[in-house]
């Protein structure tokens, strides 16, 4: 059951019809906890009487074996899983990135000789310390962005 | 966050996505009286009801990986359960609202008589059935939020994430709703004397 709060439920600009609606609340309430109408005015025992109807329960239903017919009918088709959907994503990307990096390993070893030396020559030195440097920053944020991913990926396979 | 995630609809949920037997028979049989309570109460039409409740759980069974514990289960089915019956009300061309609704009530407030009687009309089986047919000619979504407010017992709040509606849009509806029951009930006892 959930109590009927206030919460976040802005007041109308009229007084009369914020009257009009505390005195349907109060009614509804008054007639849920079964409280004696003798101290009710003649309007609230007009809400009271309409809170009383629309409590009633439906006249029609649902089958008694609507879940068990449900069930089976979906017993066939499992449910999908979250979990087992984001692995088998995850897999998928790596059979991917595999595939690309012996892809771009066979074009290398092809048809590197003509034009690597081309590419190397822009290069910066290794020798240069400033580039030693920024080769080592590369390492750290590829590896700790690689061991993030794995991280993650295994905290939603445990999940 | 973590209450949710605790929560006895956490396990169901984890229990059904990992098939286990009966979880799903166990949701269905815990939720079906939502459904039952929003979806008849949108497409009148009983048989209508029933298939757009089983699509409704289908449709939960297909998409519940997607259901990321941010609302209660019970307001994450009833949307689905809602959605459907819209979508079944919007492919026959039923408006769920009477086109003159945003007026409509407001003006009796205050005007209503304060001499009939209550005891009579209680026992008056005639009257019971004339409110009941008020309570029917509402429109579909009036009828829906009066039902899901009061027969299921569901906050404002909870219907607005259900319906997608504002909570003030909600309480207006509701308020105008009840003021034209109380009108019915008042012309009625009028006539009647």
């Amino acid at each position: 059951m959930n109590p009927h709060d206030q919460d976040h439920i802005p007041a109308f600009d009229d007084d009369a019809h914020e009257r009009e609606w505390l005195a349907q609340e109060t009614a509804m309430r008054r007639e849920r906890l079964q409280m004696d109408p003798a101290n009710d005015d003649a309007r609230s025992r007009r809400y009271r009487l309409i809170a009383r109807s629309l409590r009633q329960p439906l006249a029609d239903s649902l089958p008694g074996d609507f879940a068990a017919q449900l069930a089976a009918r979906v017993g066939a088709a499992p449910a999908a899983d979250a979990s087992a959907s984001a692995s088998f994503e995850f897999r998928l990307m790596l059979v991917l990135v595999a595939a690309l990096v012996i892809a771009a390993g066979i074009v290398v070893a092809i048809y590197g000789n003509t034009w690597l030396p081309a590419f190397t020559e822009l290069l910066p030195k290794p020798q240069a310390p400033a580039t030693r440097w920024l080769l080592a920053l590369a390492a750290c944020l590829g590896t700790s962005w690689l061991m993030g991913l794995w991280q993650r990926h295994a905290h939603h396979g445990r999940g | 966050m973590d209450d949710i995630r605790s929560s006895p609809d956490h396990d169901l949920v984890d229990a059904v996505l990992a098939n286990r037997p009966g979880a799903f028979e166990r949701l269905v049989r815990e939720y079906q009286g939502l459904c039952w309570h929003i979806i008849p109460r949108m497409v009148r039409n009983p048989e209508d009801a029933r298939e757009l409740c089983q699509d409704t759980f289908l449709r939960v069974h297909q998409c519940l990986h997607q259901y990321r514990h941010e609302s209660a289960l019970k307001s994450w089915i009833g949307r689905v359960a809602y959605t459907i019956a819209l979508r079944h009300l919007q492919h026959k061309r039923i408006p769920i609202l009477d086109p003159g609704s945003d007026v409509d009530g407001f003006d009796v407030v205050g005007n209503i008589g304060d001499g009939f009687d209550l005891e009579a009309a209680c026992v008056d089986e005639e009257m019971a059935r004339h409110l009941h047919e008020a309570i029917e000619a509402l429109p579909p979504l009036q009828r829906t939020l009066l039902t899901l407010y009061y027969l299921e017992e569901t906050s404002i709040p909870e219907i607005a994430r259900i319906t997608g509606l504002a909570t003030g849009t909600i309480k207006s509806h509701l308020f105008r709703s009840r003021l034209r029951l109380r009108n019915a009930l008042e012309v009625r006892t009028g006539v009647a004397a």
